[in-house]
């Protein structure tokens, strides 16, 4: 079982600009590394290219620079090639296949896997995450609780067997209790899957304990970068960069 | 009471034909949301290339596999060629090219093959059944079978396949089916091509009864229109099932009601789509149209 599973790669992006076209640049010359199987948190304000370097990332939108995933470069493809390289991008909004059922969302997930055993197993262990969606297989995903469809995308983009799971703002619309237990398994999922993570979040201090590095982001640059510890301690800086205490 | 049931039946292979069509249309408007007015002059032109290759002596049966794969082929370079640069504009762009699609290909029909029309022979063959007194031809029951098959084929690529689970997907949000790895570009060209198929299938059931010229799926285009109104333009079952009422609704006003008689039977359709838009406007096996916010 453990041979299907895929580890995680290194993340390295240097001078990464991302945009929407002429005149509205939103991210100005990235540099972030993540450690194979390392959590990475990135925070900052609403408006601050969060998204869009996710979007750049997974090929939605087009980044210039480079971005490398243990060597592969990211840029320049289009989404399906990059989620092709193994890249899971679980985007704002979740992206959930509304009309399908539970199953063939997360079976649709393991579209580019060829090893039907392998993809079994992972359906298996993605029920074993989230017991609930295993009660709901059948039911058609639009028919989820916002908090159950986050567990489905989560769930559809771990049946990729990714490198590098990328998830955007996955508290949007959650109650903190189910917020948390989110993050728990986020976690778990990276500890024993070694999935290298890259989240996006607003809420910081749930980051934080869940990554162990973290960037805060800011009108389209970093300002701040460390472990989540040190950030932490920061906690004044991080107050004056986000708006709130962490 | 018999004559009631000859009219039913006689609708019933009519309205088979309609299905097949509206099959047609329905799985290009499930991938893109489009409705393809170009689809029955296509199907035209199919049954045309199916009667060049009969003419010159090839057998049916030979030439249809031939007629099915070219149209296929025809329906992904259309993809590829004339849809794809419009690809992610507004829908409505999208018609129009379509329409512009259906003037160009009945016109290169009519340059190919001239206007005259052409007796096509049916692949059914002659004779009816006698059931109780009611008159079922061979081939309203070889239509009927043929467009069951065809729907059930579909179901079977749809519900039972990774492709089809892939179509679903990309029918469903074509932006998440990117994030998964599928080649949406790939999947759209398969849908044109799939649809082009069962398109030149319906040409094939109607010229034989309608004979062959390039004006051919005209009227049927507009039962079909009626068809998938009825049964919900984004549901395959439906599809068919609106063409049969939809046939069966023509046949049995053109029978009883003097005033529709056969002159103003094409306002059946019509009636049909008006009164669904109205009061269903999803069509009987449609879904609702909700997004969450």
């Amino acid at each position: 079982m453990s041979a299907e599973k895929a580890t995680g790669a290194a993340l390295k992006v240097e001078g990464l600009t991302a945009g929407y076209g002429a005149g509205s640049q939103v991210l100005h010359g990235l540099d972030l590394t993540v450690a194979s199987g390392e959590i990475c948190a990135v925070l900052g304000p609403n408006g601050a290219g969060k998204t869009t370097l996710l979007r750049a990332l997974s090929g939605v939108v087009r980044g210039r620079g480079t971005a490398e995933l243990d060597g592969t470069s990211l840029l320049g493809r289009a989404p399906e090639e990059v989620a092709r390289r193994g890249v899971a991008h679980v985007p704002e909004g979740r992206g959930t296949f509304t009309a399908l059922s539970v199953e063939d969302n997360l079976r649709v997930g393991a579209y580019i896997r060829r090893d039907t055993a392998g993809v079994t197993a992972a359906l298996d262990r993605v029920y074993g995450y989230f017991p609930v969606l295993a009660e709901r297989r059948r039911q058609t995903a639009g028919s989820l609780s916002g908090g159950e469809q986050q567990m489905l995308a989560i769930g559809r983009a771990l049946m990729l067997a990714p490198r590098l799971l990328l998830l955007d703002e996955p508290s949007l619309g959650l109650s903190p209790i189910i917020t948390r237990e989110l993050f728990r398994i986020v976690k778990a999922i990276n500890k024993e899957e070694r999935t290298t993570v890259v989240v996006v979040e607003q809420n910081a201090h749930l980051a934080l304990e869940t990554a162990s590095r973290a960037h805060v982001l800011e009108a389209g640059r970093f300002v701040l970068s460390g472990g989540s510890a040190q950030i932490r301690a920061d906690g004044q800086v991080a107050q004056a960069y986000l708006g709130y205490g962490i | 009471m018999s004559g009631f049931f000859q009219q039913v039946v006689l609708g019933l292979g009519s309205g088979a034909i309609y299905a097949s069509l509206a099959l047609a249309l329905v799985l290009i408007y499930r991938f893109t949301d489009i409705v393809n007015f170009a689809q029955g002059e296509l199907a035209m032109f199919s049954t045309y290339i199916a009667w060049q290759l009969t003419a010159a002596g090839v057998p049916f049966w030979l030439a249809l596999p031939i007629t099915l794969a070219v149209s296929f082929l025809g329906g992904v370079l259309i993809e590829r060629l004339v849809i794809r640069p419009f690809e992610g504009g507004p829908e409505l762009t999208v018609v129009i090219v379509t329409v512009g699609l259906f003037v160009f290909v009945n016109a290169l029909a009519g340059l190919i093959w001239s206007f005259l029309v052409k007796s096509v022979p049916s692949p059914f063959p002659d004779g009816a059944l006698d059931v109780g007194g009611v008159n079922i031809s061979l081939q309203t029951l070889g239509t009927l079978g043929v467009v069951a098959a065809v729907m059930g084929l579909l179901f079977l690529l749809f519900q039972k396949t990774k492709i089809g689970l892939a179509m679903r997907a990309v029918a469903n949000d074509p932006a998440s089916a990117r994030l998964v790895g599928i080649r949406v570009g790939r999947v759209l060209a398969l849908g044109w091509g799939l649809s082009a198929t069962v398109g030149a299938i319906s040409g094939i059931l109607v010229a034989p009864v309608l004979f062959l010229d390039p004006n051919l799926m005209g009227g049927v285009l507009v039962y079909a229109f009626a068809a998938a109104t009825l049964g919900g333009f984004d549901s395959p079952v439906g599809a068919v099932v609106g063409g049969l009422i939809v046939g069966v609704a023509e046949t049995l006003s053109g029978a009883y009601v003097d005033a529709i008689g056969s002159d103003l039977k094409i306002g059946v359709p019509l009636a049909i789509i008006v009164v669904v838009l109205l009061v269903r406007p999803r069509g009987l096996f449609g879904h609702a149209v909700v997004e969450r916010v």
